[in-house]
């Protein structure tokens, strides 16, 4: 058997499987989201998520899902190869292995970022339905069976103690939250990736300073250091991503 | 299970970043398309040159199966050129960035917001005048894997070291920049660069913004009753005089 026929075989017993071409996931027509582009948008959203101190909302297209069944068929796929030891499929076993293992820790590091984002600030981040919304499926079930563990563990072992007006971990009492957050006015390094508004693809930037705000066009392809604040807007619109 | 690291990528993930650049190889055996998770790679027949990124094309270098073929502005002449722009024509700012490749036209289209590493620009048919986002990264990369592919590797490694050390002056110095605050722009800075600045600047830039907190609520309160908020910076020089 040569390797272009094993090859060929390969890749139409992968299209068979391809749930993106199918409907399976209801996920967009074949072709929208190609794993070029979505190996794009998971760099982005790992570099993004390891940038930002704050947790960026969960991408809503299912791209993690997505790229965790790529990887998943991937690996079927090199199982059933290692089967025929031919030397040069060998070779080629290598590379697609390769592969697989850079985008496992794409996703896992990407997981990782934000498991820490929410260990750091689990009461901020299930505060608010809007802060929520950022968290995927499985990270609410972490995050609230995280602080339930937590809460539990800190009633027994101090809390249970305290009078009861004083048992509470989220007061607001003298105008001040128990409840820390990230520091959203933190600076950050962000790159212009340009918008449609903007003269020749630019993206303004309002920045605001101490002695005084200032505006500024941030080309395409052009890095600049902002407030997390200042530029949050236009990360999650798409206009801009962190380095 | 958490990661524990600090935000901003460390020198190693930049490095991992890096390695999805496209560069031009020369294969020396034939290698049949591959079906991979980000695309399918060309088929490889030699002489054909063929773009694949870095990680696959150091896989190949590395078994003698294909000869990488260096960027055009990592050979010395475009090196030694770009040392000069950095030098003399622009001391104060770093070099630019390479041109974007696909214009934003009327229409949307998936190029639009493509950024680094992803943009081919260090292919074989790259621009040479511009130093691309991660050209520290894999000039010392290709250094490393193929220095019999690189013409004079001696002279690109001084060449990339003196160039180093310009820029990272330039890198100090833009933290003056920050004393006002606001935004400012490091417009062709590299990613290596960033990574090993990026804990520096933003320390100052908090520290800075914490110490002048109090000043910043008062000079906003003091816009918001004169109702102008536009004019915020002529306000504020007879003040800043007296401060200094």
């Amino acid at each position: 058997m040569d390797i272009s026929d094993i090859l060929q075989d390969l890749n139409a017993r992968h299209l068979d499987r391809d749930p993106f071409a199918g409907n399976e996931d209801g996920y967009g027509e074949d072709g929208q989201h190609s794993g070029q582009a979505d190996l794009q948008a998971l760099t982005r959203a790992w570099v993004n998520e390891r940038g930002a101190a704050e947790l960026l909302p969960w991408p809503k297209d299912g791209l993690i899902e997505r790229a965790t069944n790529r990887i998943k068929q991937q690996i079927e796929l090199v199982e059933q190869m290692t089967g025929d030891m031919d030397p040069k499929t060998n070779f080629s076993l290598i590379i697609i292995q390769t592969e697989v293992e850079r985008w496992k820790f794409l996703i896992r590091s990407y997981l990782r970022a934000r498991i820490a984002k929410i260990d750091k600030h689990t009461l901020h981040y299930l505060s608010t339905p809007a802060l929520m919304e950022r968290l995927g499926e499985t990270e609410v079930a972490y995050a609230t069976r995280h602080q339930q563990l937590l809460h539990g563990h800190y009633l027994s072992s101090f809390l249970g103690s305290f009078p009861v007006n004083l048992q509470n971990l989220n007061d607001t009492a003298g105008g001040i939250s128990m409840i820390g957050g990230p520091d959203e006015e933190g600076g950050v390094f962000v790159r212009g990736l340009g918008s449609r508004d903007g003269g020749e693809g630019s993206v303004v930037v309002r920045g605001r300073g101490r002695d005084g705000d200032g505006e500024i066009d941030v080309q395409r392809g052009e890095v600049v250091v902002a407030r997390w604040s200042d530029v949050r807007e236009h990360v999650e619109k798409g206009e801009m991503e962190l380095v | 299970m958490a990661l524990p690291l600090q935000p901003g990528l460390t020198p190693m993930e930049v490095a991992f970043l890096c390695e999805m650049e496209l560069v031009t190889v020369i294969p020396r055996q034939r290698l049949e398309s591959l079906n991979l998770l980000g695309g399918p790679t060309p088929a490889l027949r030699p002489p054909h040159r063929a773009p694949l990124p870095l990680w696959l094309a150091l896989l190949l270098k590395r078994q003698r199966r294909a000869n990488i073929l260096p960027p055009p502005w990592l050979l010395p002449s475009s090196l030694d050129a770009i040392r000069k722009y950095e030098t003399d024509t622009s001391p104060q700012t770093f070099s630019p960035p390479p041109p974007h490749p696909y214009q934003i036209s009327s229409r949307p289209s998936p190029t639009d917001h493509i950024s680094p590493p992803f943009l081919p620009s260090s292919t074989a048919d790259s621009p040479p005048d511009y130093l691309p986002y991660h050209w520290l990264e894999l000039g010392e990369i290709l250094l490393e894997a193929c220095p019999d592919d690189i013409p004079e590797p001696d002279r690109v490694r001084t060449l990339l070291r003196d160039l180093r050390e310009v820029r990272m002056a330039k890198m100090r110095a833009s933290v003056k920049e920050l004393e006002g605050g606001g935004v400012s722009s490091l417009r062709g800075v590299g990613a290596m660069e960033v990574s090993e600045g990026r804990s520096f600047i933003v320390g100052v830039m908090d520290g800075l913004r914490k110490l002048g907190q109090s000043r910043e609520v008062a000079r906003r309160e003091r816009e918001e009753d004169e109702g102008g908020g536009g004019g915020g910076l002529d306000d504020d020089e007879d003040e800043d005089m007296g401060f200094e």
